[in-house]
């Protein structure tokens, strides 16, 4: 490897290990220490997030080192990526779906480092996870490689935590509008001695979540009439800590790492609303409670040179509480009407106990046979246990429902033609035990259909390649035929907002992509790159959430089949690692498919738009970096972005004038920011508007998105 | 005729009664509309759909009319309003879908584009009590300037009542039926099925004791009568009904918002369809309270060796009433979409019926168990059969047929377009 080589492969680790400030590429002109000297040459290296856009999959990669100087979470850094949309009940810690070329959020799995991300608990999602902790996150797109583990249906979502070689110290506090607080801590600290690395993570973050509810109902002083006020949500805090230790050693003759963790995190929620906003809810409240133990072992020539071994497990011990203890029926100024049902299911006062054990192990083999040819073996089992009881209401029976999943996948990769070409293959089979314990409201879970256990086993493959026929024009395309088994979400509910339906069938997908991508280097360091990616999803008994208005309730239910196809694409420029935009655009259309109901008849939703779910969406984003402002060594970042998301039907588009339907309508939102650095990054402050037009944004319907706020961050990173 | 009649119909309620005023000539609804609700993929009673509801509003019924579309016609009441509904001349009357605390009025015109849409022309709260959409029932008092709303809270163990004002909406009074759970049971009804007898003056409101709420078990459930006064809502008698009579009315979750279980014949006799238990099967049965009289007679049956559920019933004048009942041998395991619904004429005066019969052939059966496919208006009785003829769906279409009452002549009416389930016909004034 000659110097230039090797300089090129040093600057890419270099950047792989400190804030890049978002450029893919990185350029370096000038002196570089003592020993070279480089006169006016540019030097480009991929990030790990370009390398993954460029391989066989369809893949979104987003590199999030950025986003721990600032107050955002990880949906809204993840909802500016071509292809997905995630759509937001309200404030900080909101439920939230997220969608991938179309396909629902629970259609989704998610990861953290690899484990499922339920394994930290249910209460922990992409809303409340510290970002500070997050290196990067992929997103693949309908087509999921076998070393997840995964039955997951339109994609999956890896978040990849930062590893770091030294010690360092990372915190952080925020706070802004709403009454939003948020203070996050992480560590490493190798001992010297020992060698034994600790790595500490604790996170906090409140919010009142008590921004204003335009244009709402609420009854007139003599109350005899309605009237329509603009008020403060008055039932919406939401308070999330999260404390995680991890212990271990790295470059061990018998492990590259070997690590054992503990972890706590605690949720406490108020419930504002039911499945709308005109279901006001005032007093029901949310309590998670989740404990996790978990160890890790990896190791490098694994019994023989080229295999390696990935395996961990983590058990789980999840105990949420939804309190609904009151008859009473609240409106938006706070004011109620003593009523004979309870505020959440509009029936009996409950105090329902949800015990959610969860078991997760995972093995990973990897074996390197010869250049450019890896086969791997993997193994998950996922046991997740649903217990409930109740503590007020003395009718419920306690119930204890078992999901048991076992995955097997073997996949086999090959590089060829100098690394032109490269191919992947996979097979998953996947076995699911189901027993059921429940039988609450039958008629409405059909747990009367379903008592009792079964199992069933499914089998799912797929492929994948990519051509790189230029460095600005390269082809790739994929298939999965894949299984998605029900979450316990969809299954079981979640004791409050949503019903069980343990009748749900597992969805099944033929999931076809076919991408171009390229990078254009225009000289003087101007880059475009760009990819866009076809994609077509034929799904069988698609699981689709409903409401039930008259209750404030929703519920999944199977879709018997509906395809979808669409485009998104996007594309980047950016000037020496100072000026980047980037702008991305999605479109998908999706089509009931089922020509006949279940009693024989044509169905009159054949061929129509799936309702109530965006198809239309896009995002632009341009940023500016000041180096040296006032201090030395220092950054300033300007941010401006913009989202649009066009309206959409809440029910079938065919049907009934269009005058008389109910729209979610069309959203513009601006946001801007403000990130200044100095010392290297080892000081950062930013300030940011979300919002910034104040517009009345809705991403489910009745369900309004906060207003203008704004959010200052200060993290120190030692 | 008429007066013959009702006269043998008085003869047969009790000898002992005396013969009443005979009943003037029913009033000609002129200016009427008919609004049609259909569902797409599933009917939509109880809630069941989650797929959409939409309404067409039609001025004639009759076959030269083209057939009625919803395909970017008519209006989609989804999200806003529930099928169940109270109606009045051209007004209807509900707790909305949205969880507001409110009541409201509305009706349905056409727009300067000539499309029909819905005019709200009144919402109001309730003062302390809270009703459920679609789970309530209802009556009209004071020459029906007052409607009196009647549903239960607390797991269906208190009754409240709320009466508003036909004209302003403003809700009267409020407050609570001196109506407890008997001993021994956990639950009444979800809604009950309150009615006003014009002759007597009284409420009288038909519920259930049941072992817990939710419970579907006829066999265990106990039928009620509570007579009311309904100037004081004051309960005056609470009759528990022999389980041989009636062990449950045929429904009792949404009074008669959606589906008419209760009628009167020109006599004002009290006609209300129910359930009973025979050999470990529901079936039907049709009771009448006579005139003059506040329990059933016990000797009188006007659905005798029913095939199944009966599950509405509309009197059609001169003696006769439109039943549409279940046939459940049809299938194997019946559900509540299955087709094996059909209508029958019913003779009071005998309990005897007859299908109902188009060219001679009886009109098909249809699916939906929480359906209104009937209305009777101008002596005509107008009858939606669902277009559900199991692998020939694609040639079929919900079609209403038209009933004459005075001469018992069916004829072919309008289509509307395939693929929905059809579930509603009202008649509803247009001015």
């Amino acid at each position: 490897m000659n110097i230039r080589n090797r300089l090129i492969v040093a600057l890419a680790l270099l950047g792989l290990c400190f804030p890049v400030y978002g450029q893919d590429s990185l350029s370096v002109k000038g002196t570089l220490g003592d020993t070279l000297t480089l006169q006016n040459a540019t030097v480009t290296a991929r990030s790990r997030e370009q390398k993954l856009r460029e391989g066989a999959f369809a893949v979104g990669a987003l590199n999030i080192r950025l986003q721990a100087s600032t107050l955002q979470s990880l949906t809204q850094a993840i909802d500016k990526t071509a292809g997905i949309r995630i759509r937001e009940e309200g404030g900080v810690g909101s439920d939230f779906d997220l969608s991938i070329n179309g396909m629902s959020g629970n259609s989704i799995r998610y990861f953290l480092d690899g484990m499922p991300l339920d394994a930290k608990g249910t209460g922990m999602t992409l809303a409340n996870l510290p970002v500070n902790i997050i290196d990067r996150v992929e997103i693949y797109k309908g087509v999921i490689p076998a070393s997840f583990g995964s039955d997951a249906l339109g994609g999956a979502v890896n978040i990849i935590t930062s590893s770091r070689a030294r010690n360092y110290l990372d915190f952080s506090y925020g706070m802004g509008s709403f009454h939003t607080h948020k203070a996050d801590f992480n560590a490493q600290y190798t001992g010297k001695k020992t060698g034994l690395v600790f790595k500490p993570v604790i996170s906090a973050s409140y919010s009142k979540n008590d921004y204003l509810m335009r244009g709402v109902k609420v009854r007139n002083e003599e109350r005899t009439a309605f009237v329509i006020k603009d008020l403060p949500r008055f039932h919406d805090d939401y308070l999330s800590l999260f404390g995680q230790l991890e212990a271990g050693v790295q470059d061990r003759s018998w492990a590259d790492a070997f690590f054992v963790s503990a972890l706590v995190s605690k949720i406490d929620k108020d419930i504002q609303t039911g499945a709308t906003q005109d279901h006001v809810i005032g007093m029901a409240e949310r309590h998670t409670l989740s404990y996790s133990a978990s160890a890790r072992y990896e190791k490098t020539d694994f019994l023989t040179e080229g295999m390696q071994l990935l395996a961990s497990l983590s058990h789980t011990w999840d105990h949420s509480v939804t309190v609904d203890t009151i008859y009473r029926m609240y409106y938006w100024d706070g004011s109620y009407m003593e009523g004979g049902k309870s505020e959440i299911r509009g029936r009996g006062k409950t105090l329902r106990h949800y015990r959610r054990p969860m078991t997760v192990a995972r093995t990973n083999l990897n074996y390197r046979f010869a250049e450019g040819h890896n086969v791997a073996l993997n193994y998950l089992l996922n046991r997740s246990g649903n217990q409930q009881t109740d503590t007020f209401d003395t009718d419920f029976e306690p119930t204890d429902d078992v999901l048991f999943k076992h995955i097997i996948g073997l996949s086999y990769d090959q590089s060829l033609l100098n690394g032109r070409l490269n191919n992947a293959f996979f097979v998953k089979d996947y076995v699911n035990h189901l027993k059921i314990g429940q039988n609450e409201l039958s008629t409405i879970t059909g747990s009367g259909q379903v008592n009792g256990s079964s199992t069933k086993n499914y089998v799912g493959y797929g492929a994948g390649s990519r051509y790189l026929l230029f460095e600005e024009l390269a082809v790739k395309g994929s298939y999965e035929h894949s299984i998605r088994l029900p979450i316990s979400r969809e299954l079981l509910g979640n004791g409050s907002t949503i019903y069980a339906n343990v009748a749900l069938k597992p969805e099944i997908s033929e999931n076809f992509n076919l991408g171009l991508f390229g990078t254009f280097d225009l000289g003087g360091g101007h880059t475009i790159s760009y990819e866009t990616n076809g994609f077509v999803r034929l799904v069988d008994n698609y699981i689709r959430a409903t409401v039930y208005e008259t209750e404030g309730m929703m519920q999944y239910v199977n879709e018997s089949a509906v395809h979808i196809k669409g485009v998104d694409g996007e594309i980047r420029y950016d000037w020496a690692g100072k000026l980047h935009v980037a702008a991305n655009a999605s479109f998908d259309d999706s089509r009931d498919m089922r020509k006949y109901t279940s009693s024989g008849d044509l169905s009159v939703t054949y061929k129509n738009r799936t309702p109530n779910r965006p198809w239309l969406y896009c995002n632009a984003e341009a940023s500016y970096t000041f180096s040296n402002v006032g201090l030395r060594d220092s950054r300033l970042r300007l941010t401006a972005d913009y989202q649009y998301v066009h309206w959409f039907y809440l029910t079938w588009a065919a049907f009934g004038s269009a005058s008389s339907k109910s729209k979610v309508p069309t959203q513009h939102l601006t946001n801007a920011s403000l990130l200044y650095s100095w010392r290297g990054g080892r000081y950062n402050v930013s300030l940011e508007c979300t919002n910034l037009l104040n517009s009345l944004a809705f991403d489910n319907y009745k369900m309004q998105k906060p207003g203008r706020a704004f959010f200052l961050k200060f993290r120190l990173f030692l | 005729m008429t007066i013959a009649m009702v006269s043998m119909l008085s003869m047969a309620v009790s000898c002992e009664e005396p013969e009443p005023e005979p009943e003037p000539e029913p009033e000609v609804v002129k200016d009427y509309n008919f609004d049609l609700f259909v569902c797409a993929t599933k009917h939509g009673g109880m809630s069941k759909n989650k797929y959409g509801t939409y309404v067409r509003s039609v001025s004639s019924l009759t076959a030269d009319q083209p057939r009625v579309e919803f395909t970017g016609k008519g209006i989609d009441i989804t999200e806003d309003y529930t099928l169940e509904s109270i109606t009045r001349g051209k007004y209807y009357y509900q707790v909305p879908q949205k969880s507001t605390g409110g009541f409201v009025k509305f009706h349905i015109e056409r727009n300067a584009a000539g499309e029909e849409t819905i005019v709200e022309d009144a919402e109001v709260p309730f003062k302390d009590n809270q009703y459920t959409a679609r789970k309530y029932t209802h009556a009209w008092i004071d020459d029906s300037t007052t409607l009196v709303i009647v549903g239960t809270v607390n797991k269906a163990t208190k009754v409240i009542w709320s009466k508003l004002s036909e004209s302003t909406m403003a809700v009267q009074a409020e407050g609570t039926l001196d109506i407890k759970v008997p001993e021994g049971f956990g639950a009444l009804s979800t809604s009950g099925v309150l009615t006003y007898r014009k002759s007597d003056k009284k409420l009288y409101y038909f519920y259930l004791a049941k072992r817990e709420s939710g419970q579907s078990d006829a066999v265990t459930s106990v039928t009620y009568i509570a007579v009311i006064d309904p100037a004081t809502m004051q309960v005056e008698s609470n009759t528990a009904v022999p389980a041989s009579v009636m062990e449950e009315t045929a429904g009792s979750a949404y009074g008669e918002l959606m589906q008419n279980m209760i009628m009167y014949d020109e006599a004002d006799n009290l006609y209300l369809a129910g359930l009973i238990t025979v050999n470990g099967t529901e079936m039907g049965i049709l009771r009448r309270i006579p005139a003059g009289h506040k329990t059933f007679d016990t000797t009188w049956n006007g659905f005798p060796n029913p095939e199944g559920k009966l599950l509405t019933i509309q009197y059609l004048g001169n003696g006769k009433a439109l039943s549409y009942s279940q046939d459940p041998s049809l299938v194997a395991k019946a559900s509540i979409d299955s087709k094996i619904n059909f209508y029958s004429i019913i003779n009071l005066a005998d309990g005897s019926r007859e299908r109902v019969k188009f060219n001679g052939v009886d009109l098909q059966y249809c699916g939906g168990r929480f359906s209104q496919r009937s209305v009777v208006v101008n002596n005509k009785a107008y009858i939606g059969v669902g277009g559900e003829v199991e692998g020939e769906a694609e040639e079929t279409y919900p079609t209403i047929y038209i009933y004459d009452c005075k001469t018992g002549v069916v004829e072919k009416g309008r289509e509307l377009s395939k693929g929905f389930c059809f579930d509603i016909i009202r008649a509803m004034d247009v001015k």
